[in-house]
């Protein structure tokens, strides 16, 4: 009985063994010979799936290099792995970083500097391929630490029919193709629209509301030194005002508001609603809900009517300072960002728009939205999330709710920018 | 007036339906979701019937993600998890229940106290520890931990060898059986009811974490169903909820399977085990 | 009603066996006190090397300035003094005291009331897989549902305008109900557990103690305080412990339901706090900071839970 019971542990010991170092087996080792790039990002499984083709091309054009991709799903969780994996310094050659946390990355010396790369003659992307505004944090006074790999300008999609609902009868595109897409026709449009029992405008609370806002009314939300002045600027004052008012009386509506799976996607594919403001990624959600014709994009209203400059959101491609494969991982991170790269990545039904010139073609082919220029027009001048804000890892959040108390009224705006601008200073210091 | 017991349990049958209703409306709900088009998630979110039902997301979800690998994956390391917890930590329980050792209060405290440690505070050292010893992105990273650090379980199998009667193993020991034999061969078959129970609550543990799997494993192959299901809603624009819905759905419902299979015996071990009695 | 082996279950109920047993001599006792060690040390190793390493790791952190990138520089106490300081955890402690404070003792008492309506019926096992179901349901699914659900213009907040003749309570965008919220959803993915454990507790209780009350001409309400309730006290203490311990650690449930910790940090816990601070901002100093804080914390109120326990919970052997 003795022998017998030990018998038993010996083979469930034994067993556990087996299949433990099983599982040690399947496991691969990130290899760190010079030919091998590791790459990671985060996305929907169609986007990997995409990645994933441009790895095998990329493969065949260059049969000395293999290339691995370590995809992360959500965006959020993206870089709480990338930082463990900084740590202990197994992170991916090459990866992609968010605009609200490039600052830090760079400010940490664990990224490439690329000038001198992107200058060389390997290169297919010259620093001045690529607009100039889309750098925001990613570039200092000294070098270029990533690169945007493609960009969403948030437009003003725009629903005609709801539009039609509310008795409108002039068209936003219409009218900024004369120059008079004005902020006073805007505001028009969404009083019509509440009063018509839809909502006017729906806007995402992040720093691209806040600042396109300002910015289209001819505010300043940064000085050129780059200290945050919207609330020393009237102008700024006055514009977050008529949006704190608007959002209060329920004209405009914070996206982030509505609850999960019955949100601002399915308010406007439903005609509840006349703008929203959005990348090019809406075309996705107009599509599958079979009423894309009914939308289109117009560019943020200016008192006078021309265009200015608003916000765009990117991502960054960067290269990992301490990588083994310097040579094979910028070959890799020059392709996948070149104009070619970024068609390969962005055509059939593509969710963004290139940041690099030359690749345009991509989000014009299909002729949808009908004033699918307008995206392009919006890169070329906008601006990427303001360096100072970038900088401090959390701080755009807190920004941000410091805006939605204003934007639900527990606030006046001179107060909320007041407040923003303590804020910045106080994090900016530390 | 006294009720009679058909109506009491009528009363009792309506309040419960009720309150049960309240609790499984968001599983049903969920599952209405992923037979839905996403035409009709956008058009009219609200709606409770699909319409039309379609079973396109299960078969999207199946086809966009290999789940097929992921369940092999979640399986093998939720078996093993469970197996080597039940050991480790039924072994400790009887250590801290029967044997008296110099610092077993001790020890047992410090127990107590690590599982008030949360763990995402000790999400980058465990990832360093891992990196140093060449676990991450291997299964071993997931599997050895789960085996061997369960303080809940420790604390759980203590209350149920504490409720067996002295005389099951004092007898063995008298007759001159080893601790271990004891252990294994009095101890641990009548702890069977209790390791039932407690698998449930383990396997439940390893099947659904997340943050742990997500920063230690890298390749696709190696991934866990939550991990997978966690890519289906990527960063912009309209998240397909009946296919997030779909993907959920294959991801959860082999739990429910599962404790709709034991939880008769579950009750009723839990119930003899004693768990109630201390 | 199931019927439980009375071997197993009478057993523990009767006195203490005598102290028989093999007390042989000395040598058997060393030998015995090395096989505590070898029990416990497979779970005792793993404890050290993969809990009490890494957490004191990132303990030694707590007196760092460190970003996870760059270089790390010791600061001393600075992160308690300035975490002790920070409005923000003060308001995180608060929130998870107050969510401790209504969770637990609520989403017990219904689990207890639930589980002795269940105990009355002789078809259970649809209601049990219902009461299950939350368990399992994937927490993309809760945030839909019970957004849905707390939405200002949705049905639960307009029927209570109408009832009471008040404003539509806005559950998650008012900061003095999201937190009440979290609370509800906490209790509701909780209780299928907490239902199973009392359920096979209460069938634990012997019939032959019931039927004695009820020939003593108790009602069954008086059987319920005085019997079923004291009796079950054990386990409703060990569930306590759990679960005070988890509220505690509430994480989750902030985390799906309430985008960036709610209205004005309406819902920020300690958890969600440290999380923030180590993820979000990169500022691990400060957040292993406040894990010590709520590491005491959480030994302060455990040791107080052991303290009134001694005085309230029953046992029937006199064990602890």
């Amino acid at each position: 009985m003795r022998i017998s019971s030990s018998r038993r542990l010996i083979a469930v010991l034994s067993a556990t063994a087996i299949a433990v170092s099983l599982a040690a087996c399947s496991g691969t080792s990130s290899a760190s010979d010079p030919n091998t790039v590791v790459w990671s990002t985060w996305g929907t499984p169609e986007e990997l799936t995409r990645f994933e083709d441009f790895n095998q091309e990329f493969m065949k054009r260059h049969p000395d290099i293999s290339v691995k991709l370590q995809p992360v799903a959500s965006y959020s969780d993206y870089h709480s792995k990338l930082l463990a994996q900084l740590t202990s310094n197994t992170a991916p050659d090459v990866f992609y970083v968010g605009d609200d946390k490039i600052g830090q990355f760079v400010a940490s010396n664990r990224l490439m500097p690329l000038t001198a790369l992107m200058e060389s003659g390997e290169s297919q992307t010259k620093p001045d391929d690529f607009f100039p505004g889309l750098f925001g944090a990613a570039q200092t006074d000294d070098d270029i630490y990533a690169a945007p790999n493609d960009a969403n300008p948030d437009v003003l999609w725009y629903d005609k029919a709801a539009l039609q609902a509310a008795g409108i009868t002039e068209d936003p595109a219409t009218l900024a193709a004369a120059g008079e897409w004005t902020t006073a026709k805007y505001l028009e449009m969404n009083t019509a629209l509440k009063q018509a029992g839809l909502t006017g405008s729906m806007f995402w609370n992040y720093w691209a509301t806040h600042y396109s806002w300002i910015s289209a009314q001819g505010g300043s939300a940064f000085d050129t030194s780059g200290t945050f002045d919207a609330n020393t600027d009237v102008t700024s004052v006055e514009a977050m005002d008529v949006m704190a008012r608007n959002f209060q009386d329920g004209t405009f509506v914070v996206a982030d508001t509505l609850p999960e799976g019955a949100g601002a996607d399915s308010v406007f594919v439903t005609h509840k609603a006349g703008f929203f403001s959005q990348g090019r990624y809406t075309i996705g959600t107009v599509t599958s809900a079979g009423v894309q014709d009914d939308y289109d994009i117009v560019a943020w209203p200016t008192p006078s009517g021309t265009p200015a400059p608003t916000g765009v959101a990117a991502s960054y491609l960067a290269i990992n300072a301490g990588t083994k494969a310097k040579d094979a991982a910028f070959t890799f991170w020059t392709e996948f960002l070149s104009a070619e790269g970024q068609t390969f990545r962005l055509s059939g039904g593509g969710n963004a728009v290139p940041s690099i010139k030359g690749a345009d073609d991509v989000v014009l082919e299909d002729g949808y939205p009908a004033h699918a220029q307008t995206f392009l027009d919006m890169r070329d001048i906008g601006f990427a999330a303001p360096p100072e804000e970038a900088r401090v890892p959390g701080l755009s959040g807190d920004v941000s709710d410091l805006m939605l108390k204003l934007y639900q009224g527990n606030d006046d705006a001179q107060t909320a920018l007041d407040e923003v601008a303590d804020l910045i200073i106080s994090k900016s210091r530390s | 007036m006294t009720l009679t017991q058909r109506t009491r349990t009528l009363l009792i049958h309506t309040a419960l339906g009720v309150a049960a209703l309240a609790m499984v409306f968001p599983f049903i709900w969920m599952l209405l979701t992923s037979l839905k088009t996403l035409p009709q998630l956008l058009q009219d979110p609200l709606s409770f019937w699909p319409n039309p039902w379609t079973l396109n997301n299960y078969i999207d979800a199946w086809n966009a993600a290999p789940f097929a690998q992921a369940y092999m994956n979640s399986v093998y390391i939720t078996v093993l998890a469970v197996v080597g917890t039940l050991l480790t930590a039924s072994m400790a329980g009887y250590a801290f229940a029967r044997i008296k050792f110099r610092g077993s209060r001790f020890l047992f405290i410090l127990f107590l106290a690590t599982q008030m440690i949360p763990k995402q505070v000790t999400l980058i050292p465990f990832y360093l520890l891992m990196s140093s010893l060449g676990w991450v992105d291997s299964h071993l990273s997931l599997i050895v931990p789960a085996m061997m650090v369960n303080p809940f379980a420790v604390f759980l199998m203590r209350q149920f060898v504490l409720s067996l009667p002295k005389e099951l193993e004092e007898a063995a020991l008298v007759d001159g059986a080893g601790r271990w034999r004891t252990f294994w061969s009095v101890i641990l078959p009548n702890l069977r009811p209790g390791l039932g129970a407690l698998s449930i609550i383990v396997a439940l543990d390893v099947w659904n974490a997340f943050l742990f799997p997500l920063v230690l494993l890298n390749t696709p192959d190696l991934f866990t169903v939550p991990l997978l299901l966690s890519s289906f809603r990527g960063q912009f624009g309209s998240i397909n909820y009946g296919l997030v819905m779909a993907a959920s759905a294959v991801s959860t419902i082999p739990m429910l399977v599962a404790f709709v299979i034991g939880q008769r015996r579950i009750i009723s071990s839990m119930a003899a085990s004693g768990l109630g009695g201390r | 009603m199931t019927i439980v082996p009375s071997s197993l279950v009478e057993q523990p109920r009767l006195a203490s066996p005598p102290p028989a047993g093999p007390r042989k001599e000395s040598g058997w006792r060393r030998r015995d006190r090395r096989w505590g060690y070898v029990f416990v040390g497979p779970q005792l190793i793993g404890m050290a090397i993969f809990v009490l390493v890494p957490f004191l790791g990132s303990m030694v952190l707590a007196f760092a300035s460190w970003d996870g990138l760059s270089e790390l520089t010791w600061v001393g106490f600075d992160n308690f003094i300035s975490q002790l300081q920070d409005p923000l955890l003060l308001r995180s402690i608060l929130n998870t005291l107050l969510i401790a404070a209504i969770t637990v003792p609520i989403g017990l008492g219904f689990s207890v009331v639930i589980a002795v309506a269940l105990e009355k019926l002789k078809t259970r096992t649809l209601y049990l897989v219902l009461f299950f179901a939350p368990v399992v349901t994937s927490t993309v699914a809760v945030a839909m549902i019970w957004q849905q659900m707390l939405r200002a213009d949705g049905v639960l907040s307009s029927s209570i305008s109408k009832i009471f003749g008040i404003a539509p309570p806005d559950w998650l965008g008012d900061p003095g109900l999201a937190l009440i919220s979290v609370c509800i959803v906490s209790i509701w993915a909780s209780m299928g557990l907490n239902v199973i454990i009392f359920l096979a507790g209460l069938q634990n209780i012997s019939p032959s103690v019931i039927e004695a009350a009820k020939l003593d001409g108790a009602g069954a309400l008086g059987i319920f305080w005085s019997i079923r309730l004291p009796l079950l006290s054990p386990i409703i203490f060990f569930s306590s412990v759990i679960a005070f311990i988890s509220s505690l650690q509430t994480f989750d449930v902030v985390f799906v339901l309430t985008a960036n910790a709610g209205p004005d940090n309406a819902t920020r816990t300690i958890v969600y706090h440290i999380y923030d601070l180590g993820f979000g901002r990169f500022e691990f100093g400060p957040s292993s900071a406040a894990a010590v804080i709520l590491l005491l914390l959480t030994l302060v109120i455990t040791f107080i839970q052991f303290g009134v326990q001694k005085k309230v919970v029953h046992y029937e052997d006199g064990a602890e």
